[in-house]
């Protein structure tokens, strides 16, 4: 499948718009720009290449979807965190790729505005949103996976710069990304969480090196990033040293509640899609009208409604001033146990699909063998299910701990 | 969530629930009516005209919740529904209930048909699972497929009482051509109507009784010690628990969702079955988490699986988690194939 040329309007859906007025631009903008090629469930799909993704994003933010409720002097819309949910509902809603710049728009753009200084708001906020800085993760590494605590990658004052020196490894994109949001330690390993500090490190710094894994679903999206002696500048450093970390745990309290707000929208949309394939197709339409089937896919219903139920409550408590705190777990541990069970649904269902193959079922086939493949990783990165668990249990339950 | 200007919310129903739940134990069915309206619980959605608050149905979900997590055994939820669906037609009734001198209650499963003579309808058939029905003055049973009618229980035979749920034991009612005012037969959808609104008010029952057993359970696993320490320092506990407290906010949530302006059908029938699904798990693994004194009756637990385990059954869950998926089904258009671009 080879990618294809795109087209895409320009032009902002109005900024004076709100409420279901926003709600009808956000959708007719997206309805009339997002190339059928783009579309996973269209028979017309062609994975797009780096440069056309990057293209189709940079032309969301202008358009008012990335970046929404930013500042408008560091690029974003200057939007409320309502109406960031109503045009996640409406992205959902539709089937588009997956951004190829959300760490730097989920995670080091919200961190950066938290913890960063104006000159470094100013520098990296609008280079993230009109995409010519993509952006990847250091935090894990081959000894600190969940444990982020036990890190070993050094930064160590040198005069006005930081040298850096260690291994990051599952760093998602960094083969594509111009900067890494990389977790270093400071001090010794046996302060734990304190001595941890966040910089902002270019990826073309000398020193660094870029290997990339292939992983379960065959694409080299993984990598390891290798650190030796790379100085970084001060002007690079976000926070400091033992605030930085703490600081970004704040922020990663609230992202983890409302990032990737779209998710519940698109979930139905790959059910409904799943849907659409099986009614092309007359056996799996026979399946359908199957009692068991139908509860199943109610199920899928039940946990679609209850995850948008979540996501909601949680933008009301924001937006009511209240501290989100350790809720944030409940949205990511019900969506990736919900979606990894509805993966393994679709794929059973369009297994039974007759022969010869219909090109519909073949589209949703290819789409559903790689959302199986990718939501195995769902209930591991962001937080294990594990790592939820135990935060709902010490921080929600408050059960105790001690003999 | 404020009510138009008078500054009341849901929440502070709540607590005044709780405490008449609470002083209704050991009182008969009739005095729990009384009590219970005294309270202004059970006109809560009722209009004015006929002594009740006229409040949304968001204001008798903490109401049904209280009664739930109290295990009460007046059927609150039958008789809040009924207060509002007679208030139109039958007003003196709907008064009488509203004041908690009578009380009334539902048959959930089964239907009757309907034969008009003259100014009267003749009632036949059988219909089942009406919580308390030996105890109450009136019964509704749906009659075909949407209809319902409003039954005086003083003349109808009444089969032993049934059901898992010992505290509100439900009832099998035979009408041999029971006849009835006209004016007692409601039109066709009224069993829909009240259906959509059971569900979310059987979502708060399940969500009380499944927030008690919670509560209940994290009290035991952080009191009792086994081998050394609190059973709470167990991560399979802890994992447990959490996976419970997930259930539980689930319930919650959709409770909320179903209960927004722009909501519908299907996410009340999600709010129950969410309920249904999540307060099974969470009640039963009460009684496993209290090992033998979950069995016992010195601790509720076992008490709550058997309310939410009847609410599932009165709500008929597996039915409408099969409907749920056909409607859905129904909804979509088959996929198309597309020109390339």
């Amino acid at each position: 499948m080879t990618a294809v040329n795109i087209s895409v309007q320009d032009g902002a859906v109005t900024q004076s718009l709100s409420g279901e007025a926003y709600r009808q631009a956000a959708r007719s903008w997206l309805a009339t720009n997002l190339p059928a090629s783009f579309r996973s469930d269209s028979t017309a799909f062609a994975a797009p290449s780096l440069t056309q993704s990057t293209g189709w994003e940079a032309a969301l933010h202008r358009a008012g979807f990335a970046g929404i409720t930013w500042p408008t002097a560091y690029g974003g819309h200057g939007r409320t965190l309502r109406e960031h949910l109503i045009a996640n509902q409406e992205i959902g809603a539709l089937p588009m790729p997956e951004s190829v710049n959300s760490i730097g728009k989920e995670l080091a753009g919200p961190i950066i505005l938290a913890i960063g200084t104006e000159a470094q708001k100013l520098r990296f906020l609008p280079s993230i949103l009109d995409m010519t800085n993509i952006w990847c993760q250091g935090f894990s590494e081959p000894e600190a996976g969940s444990d982020l605590a036990g890190l070993r990658t050094r930064a160590v004052r040198d005069g006005d710069v930081w040298r850096v020196n260690g291994q990051k490894i599952w760093t998602s994109g960094a083969y594509r990304a111009q900067r890494c949001l990389l977790l270093a330690r400071t001090g010794p390993v046996e302060d734990r969480h304190r001595g941890l500090a966040l910089f902002a490190v270019p990826l073309d710094a000398a020193g660094v090196r870029v290997r990339t894994i292939k992983s379960i679903d065959g694409k080299e999206g993984f990598c390891e990033v290798f650190f030796d002696n790379v100085e970084v500048s001060q002007d690079d450093a976000l926070g400091a040293p033992d605030e930085g970390w703490s600081a970004a745990i704040r922020v990663l309290a609230i992202e983890r509640a409302t990032n990737r707000m779209y998710r519940s929208w698109r979930f139905e949309n790959e059910l409904r899609h799943l849907i659409a394939a099986c009614k092309a197709d007359p056996v799996l339409t026979g399946l359908l009208e199957e009692r068991h089937y139908a509860a199943m896919l109610a199920e899928t219903i039940v946990d679609i409604d209850v995850l948008k139920a979540h996501v909601e409550t949680a933008v009301d408590a924001l937006v009511a001033g209240e501290q989100i705190g350790a809720r944030g777990s409940l949205a990511k541990l019900h969506w990736s146990e919900a979606h990894q069970r509805f993966a393994a649904l679709a794929m059973e269902l369009l297994s039974k699909a007759s022969l010869p193959l219909r090109s519909e079922v073949r589209v949703a086939q290819r789409r559903f063998e790689g959302i199986y493949l990718q939501s195995r990783a769902e209930t591991i990165y962001a937080g294990t299910t594990e790592i939820q668990l135990g935060i709902i249990a010490d921080r929600i339950l408050e059960l105790a701990r001690g003999k | 969530m404020t009510n138009r200007d008078e500054g009341l919310s849901p929440a502070e129903f709540a607590a005044t629930a709780a405490r008449a739940v609470a002083a209704c134990a050991g009182l008969s069915v009739a005095e729990q009516g009384v009590r219970l309206a005294g309270d202004g619980l059970v006109g809560v959605v009722a209009s004015e005209n006929v002594g009740g608050l006229d409040l949304p149905l968001s204001f008798a979900v903490p109401v049904v919740a209280a009664a739930g997590a109290g295990l009460s055994d007046f059927p609150l939820m039958e008789n809040i529904l009924l207060a509002r669906l007679l208030q139109q037609r039958l007003p003196r009734i709907a008064t009488t209930i509203v004041a908690g001198s009578i009380s009334a209650t539902v048959a959930w499963n089964g239907a009757v048909t309907a034969s008009r003579q003259g100014d009267r309808v003749v009632l036949k058939g059988c219909v089942a699972r009406a919580p308390r029905a030996a105890d109450v003055g009136l019964l509704l049973v749906r009659v075909g497929e949407s209809a319902a009618a409003i039954v005086p229980l003083a003349s109808v035979a009444r089969d032993e009482s049934s059901g898992i749920d010992l505290t509100q034991p439900e009832y099998t009612v035979q009408l041999d051509a029971v006849s009835v005012p006209a004016e007692n037969l409601f039109a066709e959808g009224t069993w829909q109507d009240l259906q959509s609104d059971a569900f979310v008010l059987r979502a708060a029952a399940i969500l009380g009784s499944a927030e008690t057993c919670l509560a209940l359970a994290r009290e035991h696993v952080s009191t009792r010690r086994q081998f050394g320490h609190a059973l709470s320092y167990n991560q399979s506990i802890r994992h447990t628990l959490a996976r419970h407290k997930l259930g539980l906010e689930g319930i919650r949530q959709s409770i909320a969702r179903a209960l927004f302006q722009e909501s519908g059908l299907r996410e009340r029938r999600a709010a129950f079955l969410a309920a249904s699904a999540y307060g099974v798990t969470i009640s039963e693994g009460a009684v496993q988490m209290h090992g033998g004194m979950g069995f016992t009756w010195d601790i509720p637990v076992h008490r709550h699986v058997r309310r939410i385990r009847a609410l599932q059954a009165q709500g008929d869950a597996s039915g409408v988690l099969a409907a749920l998926g056909h409607d859905y089904i129904a909804d979509v258009k088959p996929a198309r194939e597309h020109a390339a671009a």
